[in-house]
């Protein structure tokens, strides 16, 4: 046999050997977790994990986080967004691996606290609420006020909430004791509204328009908390 | 001859000594004046020179009149008897407060279209910004994908995407560089990167 034709050959066989040893995307573990969380959210786009958005150390670091929390049944979708986020934003390696990291502790702890029975934006709701300080039991609390997948604009306000300086029980008074409303996700979206465009006036002030608003809201609600400026006296607010 | 009747008391060496000594001849003639008409002279020069014991001084350069003390005694009872409306006072602070502050920071906007198929984006930002683009998790954070356009009607910049029902995490990137969030908007807190926005797209998702 010529020696071309003997190199062609070893080539094809080396490349044929190649394409066997890798494992397809859709039979990784983390694919596989995208697959059924698809078929429970059927109208939601797949995230795809764009490997070329990051360095090859990274990308395999992130592979092996995604198999992990796949293996646990967690969803991977909110992980790839923080990897991409990450990556859109030019951090460097280390530093996404480390965010990926923490939100994927912080879905498992949402987990935990909002049930098995969750969706996979709940359950990224619930872990961003978790990275804000916000306590499971409140997460729980909030569980107990809608059913699985009902609970992702409550989350949203409640997160935004403790942003915005209220403290976490007196915001998980506010929004519990609106979302048991019916049809009750546009009155926390305009608390939402009222407690942003109050707190530019100074965290006192975002409290006392959310009682103004709970007690305005809920017939026979008692405010969450008591009043907090007696002066009223606006107050610069803080840098951002 | 004494030295009142042979010179003035001004007279110099250029004088013409014919008409000095005339002039002095009718100085010699005129009687003497008495000390009590000197004194009444002395007297009303002074008091056109100076204000009279007792009159008024002025103040800056201005005289005292009464309508002044009338003036601010008006004002005084006015400020005294307006009814004071704390919460009144505060609300046109606080506005004023706010206007001022909403003036430097941007302004952000999203509305829901064609029965929810599409969400409007829209951000008020300074005339300097050179280019804006929308970046989120429908878009795999790609500044490319998804570029802003001012409007011709408010300056504003502006994009329509086609979004499932849900929740949406996104933010602004200005010029390239510099990210933003609208800061009425939900926020998702810092976690690591820097905050963003939440937007949920009504239906079930």
């Amino acid at each position: 046999m010529h020696a071309p034709a003997l190199i062609a050959c070893l080539l094809l066989i080396q490349l044929l050997v190649a394409e066997g040893s890798v494992e397809p995307p859709e039979r990784r573990p983390h694919a596989q977790a995208e697959a059924r969380q698809e078929s429970r959210e059927p109208r939601r786009q797949q995230v795809q994990f764009d490997a070329s958005r990051f360095d090859s150390l990274t990308a395999t670091a992130l592979r092996s986080i995604l198999d992990r929390a796949a293996a646990q049944g967690l969803p991977t979708a909110p992980l790839i967004n923080r990897a991409l986020e990450g990556a859109a934003r030019r951090a460097s390696g280390p530093k996404i691996l480390a965010v990926v990291r923490v939100h994927a502790a912080a879905l498992a702890e949402a987990r935990e606290a909002l049930g098995d029975r969750s969706t996979s934006q709940e359950l990224d709701a619930g872990a961003t609420a978790i990275g804000a300080g916000i306590d499971p039991g409140v997460l729980a609390a909030i569980r107990e006020t809608r059913g699985p997948g009902q609970a992702i604009t409550p989350l949203v306000v409640m997160t935004d909430l403790v942003r915005r300086g209220v403290p976490s029980l007196t915001a998980r008074d506010a929004v519990t004791s609106i979302a048991i409303m019916p049809t009750s996700d546009e009155a926390l979206l305009g608390l939402q509204l009222t407690v942003a465009k109050n707190a530019q006036r100074g965290p006192g002030m975002a409290l006392d328009a959310l009682n103004r608003y709970v007690r305005l809201t809920v017939p026979g609600a008692r405010p969450p908390s008591t009043p907090a400026t007696l002066d009223r006296k606006p107050v610069r607010p803080p840098p951002s | 001859m004494t030295d009142r009747e042979s010179s003035l008391p001004s007279a110099t060496s250029n004088d013409d000594p014919a008409l000095a000594a005339e002039l002095a001849a009718l100085y010699a003639r005129m009687p003497a004046a008495e000390p009590a008409q000197i004194a009444r002279c002395t007297s009303a020069v002074l008091s056109a020179a100076l204000p009279a014991p007792g009159a008024a001084r002025p103040i800056g350069g201005l005289r005292f009149r009464w309508w002044w003390g009338a003036a601010a005694a008006a004002l005084l009872i006015a400020v005294v008897t307006r009814p004071w409306r704390p919460d009144q006072a505060q609300q046109e602070a606080d506005s004023a407060f706010v206007a001022a502050a909403a003036a430097l920071e941007p302004r952000g906007l999203t509305v829901e279209e064609r029965n929810g198929s599409v969400t409007r984006f829209d951000l008020t930002l300074p005339a300097s910004t050179k280019a804006v683009s929308l970046v989120g998790d429908f878009n795999g954070w790609d500044e490319a994908a998804t570029p802003m356009v001012r409007r011709a009607s408010d300056g504003a910049w502006s994009t329509r995407v086609p979004l499932p029902p849900g929740r949406h995490v996104y933010a602004f990137v200005v010029d390239g560089q510099r990210w933003l969030v609208d800061p009425l908007a939900p926020q998702v807190p810092d976690a690591g990167f820097g905050p963003t926005n939440a937007l949920i797209v009504g239906g079930t998702p």
